[in-house]
């Protein structure tokens, strides 16, 4: 459950203050698929960062399955976000120098996991995503959509509490986009995962079970797709 | 922490292994390079310093030297002074000396040089100089009238390998006119000419004691110094402190001593070369690591960002870039052993020529583990400060960049 209390986001860029979030506050239950939209620089990035403990606010708290992420220290987040959230990045971000299943099996290994057990949920999760017999090949070697399905396998592959995805589809073409965004709700389906998913296509809204539009910060709408 | 160290190596090894090869055999190379620099310099040195101990063991002093109290020109009882130190534990045999200032003709030229009595058959047990005749034969006890030159006395057929003023190529048969300072003038017959490479031997002249004695006109039982020879198993300061106990009063010096006091200066001086050259080196070898990591890890900030993002440790990524450096510190260490080892095996073959001898290159098993130890800390330093200093920035304006 992510709960968010009256969110605050300023950056000081010198001279001038930027007010990206202005009181953001929602509630986000277990095994909910949500979109947050809004337009460019309307605040759902830094919103996502927030949430994903990659950036603190400014004002305002965050608690994630319970727990008030403002008390964690620098270390303590970092061990948070290694054991409960997932995240996929616009440009699937994945390690070059690493095969697809050592770029699975990375965050299970630093995790501390026993080998054989990694190495079990890997082919597994590769399975399911349909990646099982591109397990020894590099990113370079695979197309967007292929990457950006082997960056959602490392995100969920340790059954995060919350998987966040900032615009996982910005550089996929439709056809792919659409594989991602049908393998994100098979996810949220099967593995009654929470996913917090940014994006800006209007056509995504299908997929999403409720959605949070921002606009200059603040939320406009809040509910699911029309 | 070990399962940290452990995602670390991983990292790194990936990183080495799948990255660019263009950079990794370049730096490779450099590292090889600075090591080779680091050892080869000592090793030469090394290399002078055991000819020089070589030298002054086998045709100069033998491993012991006994010489006058400070306050005399001669050991008296030369002959009670041999019987007692051959007596001593450790030593083999020890052999007097007497040497004294001549000059020396032949035709047209004239050589100032030391003559140097001695008994054959005690010498031949203390120094090799009787291995080394160029030409003729050694001395044997109770000749007289017979003389063996040192060849830069005697001179060499080609002239550009003398090193100063010769007797014009003597040979062995030759006569040669040697005035002592008593007056004495005497041709002896050449019966050999030594060459051992070491300068002091074979700038010298050596007649036999019964030959002395028939200048002097007397039994002769002084020594300018006594030699000696001690047991292969014996430990040479062990061997002086005993000479001592057996009461004798004379200055006595190991060949550890007379190598200080030769060389002291001139080992001083090649330390502080030295250290010069290895200071140079680290200094190459930690702008070369840290330019290297510097561009890896400004190249990675993205990478570094995601992987902070997904909750890899700050420390992890950074061992990951120390290893790295690690890595390629062995890599270049082994690289550069194996370059050390090719030029000491050419140059053994090709040894350097110098005035005291042949000097090949010593490679220390000490110079090679302290430099490898010294370019390991600056590597670890070198690979350490840029990985730090990237991955301790905010992961946003990491990932952004």
């Amino acid at each position: 459950m992510i709960v968010a209390e009256n969110l605050t986001r300023v950056y000081d860029m010198g001279k001038v203050t930027v007010q990206a979030l202005r009181g953001v506050s929602f509630t986000i239950s277990r095994g909910e698929f949500v979109g947050i939209m809004g337009a460019s620089g309307s605040g759902k990035s830094t919103l996502l960062h927030l949430l994903g403990l990659l950036d603190r606010p400014t004002a305002g708290k965050i608690s994630l399955g319970g727990m008030d992420t403002g008390t964690l220290n620098d270390r303590q987040r970092t061990r948070f976000r290694l054991k409960r959230l997932g995240y996929v990045f616009q440009d699937y971000a994945l390690v070059p120098e690493l095969t697809v299943e050592e770029n699975v099996f990375l965050t299970s290994m630093v995790r501390g996991t026993a080998k054989e057990q990694y190495m079990n949920e890997t082919l597994e999760i590769l399975k399911r995503i349909g990646l099982s017999d591109r397990m020894k090949h590099k990113h370079n070697e695979l197309s967007g959509g292929q990457q950006q399905r082997v960056a959602i396998a490392r995100a969920i592959v340790n059954k995060p509490e919350i998987l966040f995805a900032d615009e996982p589809c910005a550089n996929l073409d439709s056809e792919s986009s659409k594989n991602v965004l049908d393998l994100f709700k098979q996810i949220n389906r099967e593995m009654k995962q929470t996913i917090v998913m940014v994006s800006h296509e209007e056509w995504h809204q299908e997929y999403f079970d409720r959605i949070i539009i921002l606009r200059d910060g603040e939320i406009l709408s809040d509910g699911p797709p029309a | 922490m070990f399962q940290d160290l452990k995602v670390s190596f991983f990292l790194a090894v990936r990183g080495i292994t799948r990255g660019g090869r263009g950079s990794l055999y370049l730096t490779v190379l450099i590292i090889a390079m600075v090591f080779t620099n680091m050892i080869f310099m000592p090793s030469i040195i090394l290399g002078f310093i055991k000819v020089a101990e070589d030298q002054i063991i086998t045709y100069q002093t033998g491993n012991v030297l006994i010489s006058p109290h400070e306050d005399e020109s001669y050991i008296e009882d030369a002959d009670g002074l041999l019987e007692k130190v051959n007596r001593i534990p450790g030593v083999l045999r020890a052999s007097a000396h007497y040497g004294t200032g001549v000059t020396l003709r032949n035709k047209g030229n004239t050589v100032s040089a030391s003559i140097v009595a001695i008994r054959p058959n005690d010498e031949k047990l203390v120094t090799d100089v009787y291995r080394k005749m160029k030409d003729g034969d050694y001395l044997a006890d109770g000749e007289t009238n017979e003389i063996i030159l040192g060849i830069q006395t005697s001179g060499h057929k080609d002239e550009a390998e003398d090193m100063g003023a010769t007797l014009g190529y003597m040979k062995a048969g030759d006569p040669v006119t040697v005035e002592y300072t008593n007056g004495v003038s005497k041709v002896y017959h050449i019966k050999g000419i030594v060459e051992t490479g070491s300068y002091y031997a074979d700038q010298g002249a050596y007649i036999t004691w019964d030959e002395l004695e028939s200048v002097y006109g007397r039994k002769m039982n002084q020594a300018t110094d006594v030699i000696i020879k001690t047991q292969p198993d014996a430990y040479e300061p062990d061997v002086k402190t005993q000479i001592y106990r057996f009461g004798v009063r004379e200055k006595v010096q190991t060949w550890q001593d007379l190598l200080t006091e030769a060389m002291g200066r001139a080992v001083q001086n090649f330390t502080m070369l030295n250290s010069i050259t290895i200071i140079v080196s680290l200094i190459i070898a930690i702008v070369v690591l840290f330019i290297v990591i510097m561009i890896k890890t400004m190249n990675s900030r993205r990478q570094i960002g995601v992987l902070k993002a997904l909750g890899v440790e700050k420390g992890i990524i950074i061992n990951n870039y120390v290893f790295q450096v690690i890595i390629l510190t062995v890599i270049g260490v082994i690289v550069g052993i194996t370059l050390v080892e090719s030029m000491v095996a050419i140059l053994t073959v090709y040894p350097f020529q110098f005035p005291d001898g042949e000097v090949t290159p010593v490679v220390a098993v000490a110079d090679l583990v302290n430099n490898s130890i010294m370019l390991f800390i600056v590597a670890c330093i070198a690979g350490y400060i840029p990985a730090w200093r990237v991955a301790s920035e905010d992961i946003l304006t990491a990932m952004r960049s």
